[in-house]
Order: structure tokens, then sequence, then C-alpha cells
């Protein structure tokens, strides 16, 4: 029996068996189908939700983001509250600190004729007082 | 119906073209992979069957090569999935093989050798089915049983061949990515499973 004989031979025998076992698979019971069906489930849910080359196309993106933003919201070591100048009195503190001298930023209680009599009367150090 | 088709085609237009297509692609690939596995989830429990003559086992190895398969070749592309797939649940069937034999040994040299009740058959499901049935049905069931039992006793690569040339229908080239050999192995395999299995089973094919 050569290969051809075996061949042309072999092509019914091949579709017999075929139709015998697409029939098996036709007729499973319904606990198999159903275990199957779970098992089709449990592996979608365990699929990858990234395409791995997407994951690798954006990660140095995203490395670089994060970085960024450690370094925005991270303290860089520096004392965030001013220091008092160097030879700055306790009583400097204490007008800075005064809630009535803020006042004085407003425009409305600037007194201009004052600070300028205030200037010339700090020129004049000898200068007596009226009344005296 | 197709106002709502006109509008969501419209509203897909007005969102931004890469976030339309990333979103559409990720939910194409998972209808993808469903319905392959929904495809070929019977027949590759048939063929694990036939390897390792046991439902349970044949349902753990094909669950294992879902899971594998969509978790590691989940992004390639389409066409690739059966053969990889294949290739995965021979692996899976080959390792409960090695596992059973030796289990068996192990069992051999035991001085007591107790039923598993795991392994216990069912009696209620041993039990014989005494309903009447068809004489073509009692025949045909016979005569799977027959082709069963050919198939599963044959070597492993020529049972590969037959299953996955005769039974899920991959061409050559696909079953040589299976079965991890050349088309030239997968023609000589299969050529050898058919001429064994007709010997044992003339009287079938006649």
């Amino acid at each position: 029996m050569n290969a051809e004989e075996i061949n042309e031979g072999s092509s019914e025998f091949e579709q017999r068996t075929r139709q015998l076992l697409i029939e098996s698979v036709e007729h499973l019971p319904a606990a198999v189908r159903s275990r199957l069906t779970q098992a089709r489930y449990a592996a979608l849910a365990s699929r990858p939700l990234w395409p791995r080359a997407l994951s690798l196309r954006w990660a140095p993106a995203g490395a670089a983001a994060v970085l960024a933003l450690l370094l925005l919201v991270v303290p860089r070591g520096e004392n965030p509250t001013p220091s008092p100048p160097v030879g700055a009195s306790p009583e400097d503190l204490a007008m800075l600190t005064d809630s009535d001298a803020l006042q004085l930023g407003g425009e409305q209680d600037l007194d201009a004729d004052f600070y300028e009599w205030a200037a010339g009367e700090a020129a004049l150090p000898s200068t007596p007082s009226v009344g005296t | 119906m197709q106002a709502f088709a006109t509008l969501l085609s419209q509203t897909t237009d007005l969102l931004p073209p890469g976030k339309v297509r990333l979103r559409d692609s990720t939910q194409d690939s998972a209808r993808a992979l469903e319905t392959f596995l929904a495809g070929v989830e019977r027949k590759a429990f048939r063929i694990a069957q036939i390897g390792l003559r046991n439902e349970a086992d044949a349902l753990d190895a094909v669950q294992d090569a879902m899971l594998q398969l969509a978790h590691r070749y989940a992004t390639r592309p389409p066409e690739e999935w059966k053969p990889l797939f294949y290739r995965i649940l021979e692996n899976r069937i080959r390792d409960m093989q090695r596992r059973r034999i030796v289990r068996q040994r192990v069992m051999a040299w035991m001085p007591f050798q107790g039923e598993d009740e795991d392994e216990a058959a069912d009696p209620i499901a041993q039990a014989p089915d005494n309903a009447p049935q068809p004489a073509a049905q009692v025949e045909s069931d016979e005569m799977m049983r027959a082709l069963e039992q050919a198939v599963a006793e044959l070597p492993g690569q020529q049972r590969q061949a037959f299953l996955l040339r005769n039974f899920e229908g991959l061409d050559v080239a696909e079953t040589a990515v299976a079965m991890k050999c050349s088309p030239g192995s997968v023609k000589t395999h299969y050529f050898r499973a058919v001429r064994a299995l007709r010997a044992k089973l003339g009287e079938f094919h006649s």
C-alpha cells in the first residue's frame, strides 16, 4: 500500500472521524458547558486593561509627570517662614505685629502732612519744642 | 434605532480622535477575544478530555490555557491566537499526564493504597442508563468510544497532529506553530496517526 492509496482511502475515514468528534462536541453536558463559560469569563477578567505596548510607550511620560509633581509638592528643605531681619529690636517686631499699625497701610488713613512735619522735626535734632 | 445610531456616530465625531480609537480598540479586542474563546472552548475541552481521559482535569486544562492566553497573549494579533492557545493547552495536558504518571508510581510503592475520595468515581454517574436509546445513537456512541480510545492510545505528537488537523481544522502551518515543529513533521505525524487509526478501526471505517 503506497501513500497515495492511503491518502485516498483516508479521506472518507477522516471525514467520518471528524463528523463523530464534532457530534460529540454538540452533545456536551450542560454542566461542562457552564464550566467552560465560567472559565471564559474568568479569562476575560484576567486580561490586562492596558496593552503592554501602550504601557511601554507612555511609561517615560508618566514617570516624568510623577517626578515633576513630587518636585512641586515635597518641601525643598528651606524654612518657609521669613526670618526676622538681623539687628531688629523687640520693639520693631512688636510694632510690625501690632494690629493698629496695619491700618497705616490704608490710603484713607494716610496723613501726608503729619509725616512731612515729623520728618522735618527729625532733621532738626536740637530744636526746642514750643513753649519751652 | 436608526436615530440612535446617527446620534451615536455624531457624538463619536465630537470626541478627540485618540480617545475614540483607544476606547474602541480596547472594546474590540475584548470582544474578539471572547468570540475566539467561545469558538474554541468546546473542541479544546474534547481534545483535553481525549488526552487526559478525565473530565475534571480536562476542564482545568482548558481553563488554564484560556487564562494564560488572555493574560499573556491578548495583545497579539487574533490570527495568532489559535495556534498559541493549542500550544498552551498541549503543554498543560502533558504536564498533567506527567504528574499523573509520577503519582501512580508513588502510589505503587505505598504499602496501603486507599481510594482517594476525590478520585473515587461517582456511583450515580457510573450507573448504566437504562432509558431506551435509538439503535443509531447506541452505534454512534460505541463508535465514538472506540475512536476516543484509539486516539488516546496514539503517541502524543500523532494524537496532537490528528486532533488539530482533523478535528480543529488547523492548517499545516498553524499546526506546526501549535506543535513547535516543522510543517514536514506535522505531515508525517498526521499520516502515521491516520494509518494507525485505520489499522485499529478498520471495521469502523467500513
